[in-house]
């Protein structure tokens, strides 16, 4: 029920899920609300299940009291998972509500310290073969971190890239204001001395803002106040550059001839810059996941979250995690 | 188990009315693709062995019959379909290899509407149809009580309730004329139909219209159909609310879930998600699932009870839950569907079938 354009879209997005896989999805929310919207498309009611719960968490609400209910979808969600009657949680609603409500209902794997909210972006590729995607982590589960909870984040995400991208050895990344290994403050020279010595890392050094969008690194490993900005300032550009394309198609009609031309690369562009085309960013750290969607989430990014959501349950991306850390203790 | 109060057991002097059964064949009866030309040239010219049947289905023919005769009463099953009759050779050895026993299949005459150069009747459906039901029905014991099957391919929704509503004399000749002419049915087609519906017997026998949802067609567009129609997502939700009418028993049930598990992969969790979907549209009561549910979980067919489950059937047992949806949907309509808000949403869509190469 969380989300911009909850139950509407997640409904819908359930239930094209349902139609093209054999993914059991269970749709925690109101019941008589989440039916009203089934009714109205094409779904698979073998494979879609209804947790009934009369509560919802707004997306403006503060976080630590909201989880306190424990009739909100999103708790009733995350319990569920918690209690083995589903493996994943997908939710589209208040992001430091899901990142709490995981800290209260799932554990931590051993040897975490803090878990981290990572996101897929498009980048560029760097030679042939490569993934079109880079992961960063964290954009928001933390503020602040030491250098431990750093080498932790590119642990967790090496093991991520691995089991999704299928990336056998991902180049991490440290965000920084400098490529020299002395930049960026105490606690980034000291991750950055960490992760250089790091068995089972593959560690490409510091990455500068510019280098985000580049194929260098395929996980980008940054404390969750700058990795958020970094992720949102990706995202605006990318929308900026899209609003400023169609306006210049109005503005002259040579310009409107010159982008029916390049329609198809624009096209291209905004599929690859398109958040919904990625599903969700995994909260990482916890025995079970929690994919997080773009709370403006319309049906085709909450499909697209919800397959992600499976294959990272098929590919049993926390026990990999949990073998990374065990390895690296 | 029962599901319902037992009727009052006929009396010798008065048998129990006969059921009569009428079945769609194509996407109802069988997986019959014709989506594209080649999908529909190689149905045509598909052997017996190689037609595939929708999972269930079979089971569920047999299991009428079989019930009824059971319970003293004649079930008569036939099958009207579109289809020409020159696949029928096929069709009768599919139906013998699958065991159904059928009193009677009606083709379409496509050969013949292509020699009278009436090329629109090849895709119209509809007076064909209301011609064949009410010809059987002529034919049939006049208190014989009928069960419709379709899908959601054809307009089967839409032919079965006009068929409904003029058994029950909701439906007069004049708005069914209107009607017909509305749909571009052939005007000598029409008069057919209005001559035949004006003979049928004006008793309400239709108890239910089944549309098998084989394109996934979203339930809400039947709500305009009344309750009578209900669209079901595979023949366990079918055999279910049979079951819950009277007219399946619960090992009938049983037996074709059972089916759809071994041939057809399906799963426990699968088959509960199907009862739930049927109490939440309301076709089930929850009291009634729970009842119906037991049994099929002890024989392992469904999944057994969570916790909460379980705390939720013991509140149905002691009256304290009250679901939203605590009463079933009501079987009977007053008097005839809007068929004007029918048709102006029936149209757009069926167009759009028949363009996309579905049939209106």
């Amino acid at each position: 029920m969380g989300g911009d354009h909850a139950p509407d879209e997640v409904v819908k997005g359930v239930a094209q899920v349902s139609l093209a896989t054999d993914i059991e999805c269970v749709l925690v929310g109101d019941e008589s609300r989440i039916q009203a919207v089934l009714e109205g498309v094409s779904y698979n009611p073998e494979h879609i299940s209804i947790l009934h719960s009369r509560d919802a968490i707004g997306m403006a609400e503060e976080p630590r009291e909201a989880v306190k209910r424990r009739d909100a979808s999103l708790v009733v969600g995350v319990r569920a998972v918690a209690e083995g009657r589903a493996d994943a949680v997908v939710s589209a609603g208040n992001t430091g509500a899901c990142i709490l409500a995981c800290a209260k209902h799932f554990r931590v794997l051993r040897g975490i310290r803090r878990a981290a909210l990572a996101s897929v972006y498009p980048r560029q590729r760097e030679h042939p073969g490569q993934d079109s995607l880079a992961l960063i982590l964290d954009v928001g589960a933390t503020v602040r971190c030491d250098a431990e909870e750093l080498v932790q984040f590119a642990v967790m995400g090496s093991a991520y890239a691995r089991r999704i991208s299928k990336v056998s050895s991902p180049a991490v990344g440290l965000l920084n204001m400098g490529s020299e290994e002395m930049k960026g403050g105490e606690t980034l020279v000291e991750a950055h001395r960490r992760l250089r010595q790091f068995p089972g890392i593959n560690f490409v050094g510091n990455v500068e803002g510019n280098e985000l969008v580049r194929g260098r690194a395929d996980v980008i490993v940054c404390e969750g106040f700058v990795g958020n900005v970094a992720l949102k300032l990706i995202e605006g550009v990318s929308e900026v550059l899209y609003d400023i394309t169609s306006a210049a198609g109005e503005r002259r009609v040579a310009w409107r001839l010159g982008l029916r031309l390049l329609s198809r690369g624009i096209e291209r562009l905004r599929a690859l810059t398109d958040y919904t085309q990625y599903g969700g960013s995994p909260i990482l750290g916890f025995e079970h996941l929690l994919i997080k969607c773009h709370g403006r989430s319309e049906a085709h990014a909450i499909r697209n979250a919800v397959k992600v959501a499976a294959k990272a349950v098929r590919d049993r991306v926390p026990a990999e995690i949990a073998d990374a850390v065990t390895a690296s203790r | 188990m029962r599901l319902r109060r037992a009727r009052t057991p006929p009396t010798p002097s008065r048998p129990a009315p006969p059921l009569l059964c009428r079945w769609d064949l194509d996407k109802t009866y069988l997986r019959s693709e014709f989506d594209t030309l080649r999908s529909l040239l190689r149905t045509a010219f598909e052997k017996a062995e190689d037609k595939i049947d929708v999972p269930g289905v079979a089971e569920l023919i047999k299991a009428l019959k079989a019930t009824a005769e059971r319970r003293g009463r004649t079930a008569l099953v036939y099958f009207v379909s579109a289809s020409p009759p020159q696949i029928g050779g096929a069709i009768r050895k599919k139906l013998e290899l699958d065991g159904i026993p059928y009193d009677g299949i009606v083709f379409k005459d496509q050969l013949g509407h292509i020699k009278r150069g009436k090329l629109r009747n090849l895709r119209e459906h509809v007076g064909f149809k209301l011609a064949e039901l009410f010809r059987g029905r002529l034919e049939a014991p006049p208190d014989a009580r009928e069960l419709l099957f379709g899908d959601d391919w054809e307009s089967d929704s839409l032919i079965y309730s006009l068929y409904a509503d003029i058994l029950a004399g909701h439906l007069a000749a004049a708005p069914l004329t209107a009607i017909l002419m509305r749909i571009r049915v052939d005007p000598l087609l029409v008069a057919e139909v209005i001559d035949l519906a004006t003979r049928v017997s004006g008793r309400d026998a239709v108890e239910r219209i089944f549309i098998n949802l084989e394109r996934r067609t979203p339930p809400a567009t039947f709500r305009l159909f009344g309750p009578r129609v209900v669209p079901t997502f595979n023949y366990f939700q079918t055999a279910v609310v049979l079951a819950v009418m009277g007219r399946l028993r619960l090992e009938d049930v049983t037996r074709i879930g059972t089916v759809l598990v071994e041939r057809s992969g399906y799963t426990a969790r699968r088959l509960d998600n199907s009862l739930d979907d049927l109490v939440r549209r309301g076709y089930l009561t929850l009291p009634a699932a729970e009842r119906l549910a037991a049994p099929l979980r002890a024989t392992g067919l469904l999944s057994l009870p969570t916790p909460r489950t379980r705390w939720r059937r013991m509140l149905v047992r002691l009256g304290r839950w009250r679901p939203r949806r605590s009463k079933a949907r009501p079987v009977t309509s007053a008097g005839a569907l809007d068929y004007d808000a029918i048709l102006a949403r029936v149209q757009p869509a069926a167009r759009h079938a028949a363009a996309s190469g579905g049939t209106p």
